[in-house]
C-alpha cells in the first residue's frame, strides 16, 4: 500500500494555502506533489478576482523562510453622491481629522469604537492563528487551548468581558447606530462587516464577521488593506518560485477525480485521465463540500457526516464586474490619490440591507453595494475591478438571462459618482459566484469556502469532528480556506495544516 | 386508504373492519399513527394459538420503505452493518443499522426483489435517516407503509392454513425466502419470516385486497386453530424467541436523550450482524472497528433463566456482593418452556466471563402489597425457544 508511495504528500489544489502548505512540508524534507486542476496555480489569488490582500503574518512568512513581496497600503474611501466622501487610512489621528469634518462627535466615538474592536479582535486573533482545539478529543492540550481563550477574554476585565459577551452574537447595524450619526460612515463600516458573507448588517452575528476581518487586517478597521507591488499575482508567483527552490513538484491541468481509499485510509489520488498517484498523506485544498462528496465520496461517509456537510453554508454572494476602459473617467470630487484608493459604494446601513433582502430569495438587487478598485492591465490601460456584494449564487431567472441587465444597473450606480463612465467602457465582464464555482472548482463559489459565522468557526470549522485539518478519513487532510481560521488570503490554514500533517508522519 | 381525519386522530389499517369485529376487549394502541389491537380476547389464548395453531396479526403499521434505483444494492449494503453483497434475489435478511458512533438505530428486515429494488421493514419510522443516508447514491426512497397491507401468519399450522388459502407449494419455501403469488386476482407476496421464533410467514398485498385476504385466511384456518393475535401475545412469543425490541431492550440511538444510553451492536448481542471485513464502507464502520480493536464494549444483552415462577419485570440484577450490575429489559413466565425467563442488559464482564452468582430482585405484586423475592439467575442463550419445525423444509403440514 504505502510501499509504492511515490510521494510523501499530495496536495490537491494549488491555491495559496496549498502552496504555503507544500513549501512548509518540503522545507521539512518531504517529497510533495501539487495537483492543480487549472492551467495555473494560485486559485483565486490573481489579478482578476483579488482586489486587496491582508498582510501575511510573521508566523506564516517565517515558516516559509521569508516572503519577498512588497505590500502597498491602501486608503479606503466611502463615496458620497454629494461629493463629501470619507477617506480613512487606518491612522488614528488622520482618521479622526477626516471624520471630524462631518461630525466631531463621530470622530471621537470612532476612536473609542476602534480601540474596543481592536482589543477584541486581538483576543480573538490570538486564538485564530493556532490550530483550533478539538472538543471531541478529550486531550489536555485541547482543553488548555479552550481555557486560554476563555482566560484571554476574562483578562479583558469585567467591563470588557461583559461587552465582549454582548457583542459576540450582535448585528453590526445596532452597534453602529448606537455609536455614529453619519450614515455614510455607518454604511462604510457595515459594508466591511458583511463583505463576502451571507449576512445583512441587521443579521445577528454580522459583528463577529468584522472582528474576524480585523483580526487578519492588523487588528485595524481600515489599516491592514494592501495591494502587492506588481499585481496581486506576485504573491502566487513568489510562492511558486519557492516551491521550485524547495523541489515541490507541480502538476497543472491535473484534475483529481477522487481519493484512492484502501483499508479505510487515503493512500493516493486518481486523476481524471486515469493516472493513479500514491502518497503517504493526501491534503485537500479544495472546499469542504467537494473534499467530502467528491474526493472522499459519499459512499465512504457516515450519514451524520453527510448531514453536517450538507448543512455547511458555502454559497457565495459576491460577483466581480471588470470594466476595461479606454480612459479613466473622472470621479466627482476625487483627486489622483483618491483614484488609487479602495472606493466603497455603501451610502447607508439601510441601503445595504435593501440590497441584501432580495438575495435571500435568489433575486437580484439592482442597487448593489460595491467595492471599486482601479487597476491597469498589461497594456497600461485602466480598468475598474468591482466587487459586487449580494449577487446570489444562482438567480431565479438564471444568470444568463439577467447578466446584461445586472451589469447595466451596476454601471448606472457608478455613473452617479463618475458621470462619464459610459463613454469610457471598452469591454465588460461579469463573474458570478456561479462562474467562480465552475472556473475555480469551488462549490458554491464562496470566497472563504464557507461562511465565516460563529457556528462555522474555530473547532466547528468546517464541521464538528473535522477540525484540526483532519477529515473523517485517515490520511486525508484539509488545508483550504474551509478550515480554521478560514479565508482572507492569510495562508494560515495552509501553515497550520502543514503542522498537523507533519505531526502525523 | 383515504379517510377523513376530523373523526380520528389515528389512522385505521385496511384490516380495521375485520380486526375490530374480532376484538372482544376493545383494547387498542397507537403504532406509528395507526390504531391496532393489543389484545383480541385474552393474551394467553392468543399466545396458545401462536404456539399450537395459527395466529394472525395486522402488521400494516410497520415502517415499510421501497428502495429503488441503480445503486439500490450498493446503498443497502452501505446502510447496514451486515455484509449483503452476496444477497440473492427473492430473499430476506435480518439487519441492524447504526449511526456514526456505531450505536444501533433500529433493527429490521430487508427484502431483495432484484439488485435495483429492495424493501426495508422496521418497527419505527426512519424515512429521514434513509433519505439522508442515500445522498450521493442513485436511489430513490419511498415510504410505502400506507400502500402495502401486511399480515403475520405464525404458528405450527400456518403453512397448512396458507396452502388452503391458495399458496401452492408454500411448504418448499425456505426460511428467509419469499415468493410472489397471484390469489383471487391480486398479487400477494409471502415471505417465510416472523417475530415469534416459530414456523411462520408474512404476507404483503394491496390494501384493496386486505379484507378479502383476511376473510379467506380465516376460512382456510378454521380447522387449524386459527386466531387473531395482538401485540401482547407477540411480546410473549418474541421474548421466548430471544428477539430484541427497539426502545425496550435498548434505546434507539436517534431517540435516546442521554449519550450513555446508546448501545453498540456488540452490547445487544448483535455482533454477529457486524461484518467489519466487508469490502465497502458502511455507516458506523469506523466507530465499530475502533470499539472492536480497543475492546471498549461495556455491556451485553443476555438471556436469564430465573429461579421461581414470578416474572422479573424491570428487575435490577445484582452480583453476590449486592452490587448493581444491570437491569431486566423484558421478562415472562414462559408457558411452553415452563420456565421463568428474561432478557437482561448487564455490565461486562457479567454475563460474558462471570455467569455465576447473579441475582434478580423481583418485586411481585400481590393484592396491593409487594413481595420481594431474591432469585438466583442462570445466564443462558437468549434464544430460549427454537423448535425444529421453525426451520424445517418442507414445512410441516396438517389437515
Amino acid at each position: 500500500m504505502s510501499d509504492n508511495s511515490n510521494f510523501d504528500a499530495i496536495i490537491i489544489g494549488g491555491g495559496h494555502n496549498g502552496l504555503v502548505c507544500a513549501n512548509i512540508l518540503a522545507r521539512k524534507n518531504k517529497r510533495v506533489l501539487i495537483c492543480e486542476a487549472r492551467k495555473e496555480c494560485g486559485g483565486m489569488v490573481n489579478n482578476e478576482i483579488t482586489n486587496y490582500v491582508p498582510p501575511v503574518t510573521t508566523a506564516v512568512s517565517s515558516s516559509l523562510g521569508g516572503m519577498q513581496v512588497n505590500y502597498l497600503p491602501k486608503t479606503t474611501i466611502a463615496l458620497s453622491e454629494t461629493g463629501q466622501h470619507i477617506r480613512l487610512v487606518g491612522n488614528q489621528h488622520i482618521d479622526h481629522k477626516s471624520i471630524s469634518t462631518f461630525s466631531s462627535q463621530d470622530a471621537d466615538r470612532f476612536n473609542d469604537f476602534h480601540e474596543k474592536m481592536s482589543k477584541f479582535s486581538k483576543t480573538l486573533g490570538s486564538f485564530m492563528m493556532a490550530s483550533p482545539p478539538r472538543i471531541m478529543n478529550n486531550s489536555f492540550s485541547d482543553y488548555f487551548k479552550l481555557f486560554k481563550l476563555g482566560l484571554n477574554v476574562r483578562l479583558l476585565g469585567k467591563k470588557n468581558f461583559n461587552e465582549f459577551a454582548r457583542m459576540i452574537g450582535l448585528n453590526i447595524a445596532d452597534e453602529l447606530e448606537d455609536n455614529f450619526e453619519n450614515t455614510l460612515l455607518q454604511g462604510l463600516i457595515a459594508h466591511d462587516s458583511v463583505i463576502g458573507s451571507n449576512l445583512g448588517p441587521r443579521s445577528p452575528g454580522s459583528l463577529i464577521n468584522l472582528l474576524y476581518r480585523m483580526a487578519i487586517h492588523n487588528n485595524s478597521l481600515f489599516g491592514g488593506i494592501f495591494q502587492i507591488e506588481g499585481g496581486n499575482d506576485q504573491f502566487t508567483e513568489h510562492l511558486i518560485e519557492k516551491c521550485k527552490s524547495n523541489n515541490v513538484e507541480i502538476k497543472t491541468s491535473a484534475s483529481v477525480k477522487n481519493c484512492i481509499v484502501e483499508d479505510d485510509r487515503a493512500v493516493g489520488v486518481e486523476l481524471n485521465n486515469g493516472d493513479k498517484i500514491y502518497a503517504k498523506k493526501i491534503i485537500s485544498n479544495v472546499d469542504p463540500r467537494s473534499t467530502y462528496f467528491s474526493l472522499l465520496g459519499s459512499q465512504n461517509l457516515d450519514t451524520d457526516v453527510k448531514r453536517k456537510i450538507k448543512h455547511h453554508r458555502s454559497k457565495g454572494r459576491v460577483a466581480k464586474l471588470i470594466l476595461d476602459l479606454n480612459k479613466l473617467p473622472s470621479f466627482n470630487n476625487c483627486d489622483d490619490i483618491d483614484l488609487d484608493s479602495r472606493m466603497v459604494v455603501a451610502p447607508s446601513i439601510d441601503y445595504i440591507e435593501e440590497t441584501f433582502n432580495p438575495s435571500k430569495f435568489d433575486k437580484l438587487s439592482l442597487e448593489p453595494t460595491l467595492e471599486i478598485c482601479i487597476k491597469k492591465d498589461s497594456d497600461q490601460n485602466p480598468k475598474l475591478d468591482i466587487q459586487v456584494q449580494y449577487a446570489p449564487y444562482k438567480t431565479n431567472q438564471g444568470w444568463e438571462n439577467v447578466k446584461e441587465n445586472y451589469i447595466e444597473s451596476i454601471i448606472k450606480i457608478i455613473s452617479k459618482y463618475a458621470p462619464s463612465i459610459n463613454e469610457c467602457i471598452e469591454h465588460k465582464k461579469l463573474i458570478t459566484p456561479d462562474d467562480i464555482e465552475s472556473e475555480y472548482n469551488i462549490s458554491g463559489g464562496h470566497w472563504h469556502h464557507g461562511e465565516i459565522q460563529i457556528d462555522q468557526l474555530f473547532m466547528m470549522r468546517p464541521i464538528p469532528g473535522a477540525s484540526q485539518y483532519k477529515t473523517h478519513l485517515d490520511g486525508l487532510f484539509m488545508c483550504g480556506a474551509g478550515t480554521h481560521p478560514g479565508g482572507g488570503l492569510t495562508g494560515i490554514s495552509g501553515k497550520n495544516a502543514a503542522k498537523a500533517v507533519l505531526d502525523d508522519f | 386508504m383515504t379517510q377523513d381525519l376530523r373523526y380520528s386522530a389515528l389512522k385505521k389499517t385496511p384490516f380495521h373492519s375485520r380486526t375490530s369485529m374480532a376484538s372482544r376487549t376493545n383494547k387498542y394502541y397507537n403504532w406509528n399513527g395507526y390504531t391496532v389491537p393489543t389484545e383480541y380476547s385474552t393474551t394467553e389464548l392468543e399466545y396458545t394459538a401462536a404456539r399450537n395453531g395459527t395466529s394472525v396479526m395486522d402488521l400494516t403499521p410497520m415502517g415499510k420503505y421501497e428502495i429503488t434505483g441503480d445503486h439500490a444494492h450498493r446503498f443497502v449494503d452501505y446502510l447496514v452493518t451486515r455484509d449483503l453483497s452476496e444477497m440473492k434475489d427473492n430473499t430476506v435478511a435480518y439487519i441492524i443499522w447504526c449511526n456514526e458512533d456505531g450505536k444501533v438505530i433500529d433493527d429490521g428486515t430487508i427484502f431483495k426483489f432484484s439488485s435495483t429494488k429492495f424493501m426495508l421493514c422496521c418497527a419505527v419510522k426512519i424515512y429521514n435517516w434513509l433519505n439522508d443516508s442515500a445522498y450521493g447514491f442513485d436511489v430513490s426512497i419511498s415510504d410505502v407503509t400506507d400502500t402495502i397491507a401486511a399480515l403475520a401468519i405464525q404458528g405450527p399450522t400456518s403453512c397448512s392454513t396458507l396452502k388452503k388459502f391458495g399458496a401452492t407449494d408454500l411448504e418448499k419455501l425456505k426460511p428467509f425466502e419469499m415468493r410472489e403469488y397471484k390469489i383471487d386476482g391480486f398479487d400477494i407476496l409471502i415471505s417465510r419470516t416472523g417475530f415469534t421464533g416459530d414456523l411462520g410467514y408474512e404476507l404483503w398485498t394491496d390494501p384493496k385486497n386486505a379484507e378479502t385476504t383476511w376473510d379467506n385466511i380465516e376460512i382456510a384456518g378454521k380447522e387449524l386453530k386459527l386466531r387473531p393475535f395482538g401485540m401482547h401475545a407477540l411480546e410473549m412469543t418474541r421474548i421466548e424467541a430471544g428477539f430484541i425490541q427497539t426502545n425496550t431492550d435498548f434505546m434507539a440511538a436517534e431517540d435516546s436523550l442521554r449519550p450513555t444510553r446508546m448501545r453498540s451492536p456488540y452490547e445487544i448481542g448483535m455482533g454477529w450482524l457486524v461484518h467489519l471485513n466487508k469490502n465497502s464502507y458502511f455507516v458506523g464502520k469506523k466507530a465499530l472497528k475502533k470499539e472492536k480493536e480497543e475492546n471498549t464494549t461495556e455491556r451485553c444483552l443476555v438471556g436469564l433463566d430465573i429461579d421461581g415462577d414470578k416474572p422479573a419485570h424491570g428487575s435490577v440484577i445484582y452480583n453476590s456482593k449486592k452490587e448493581d450490575i444491570g437491569i431486566v429489559t423484558a421478562a415472562l413466565w414462559s408457558p411452553i418452556m415452563k420456565k421463568n425467563i428474561a432478557l437482561a442488559s448487564l455490565k461486562r464482564p457479567y454475563g460474558i466471563k462471570i455467569k455465576e452468582n447473579i441475582f434478580a430482585e423481583i418485586y411481585h405484586p400481590e393484592e396491593l402489597e409487594y413481595r420481594k423475592i431474591w432469585a438466583r439467575c442462570k445466564v443462558v442463550k437468549r434464544q430460549f425457544f427454537n423448535p425444529e419445525r421453525r426451520n424445517k423444509v418442507p414445512a410441516d403440514l396438517y389437515e
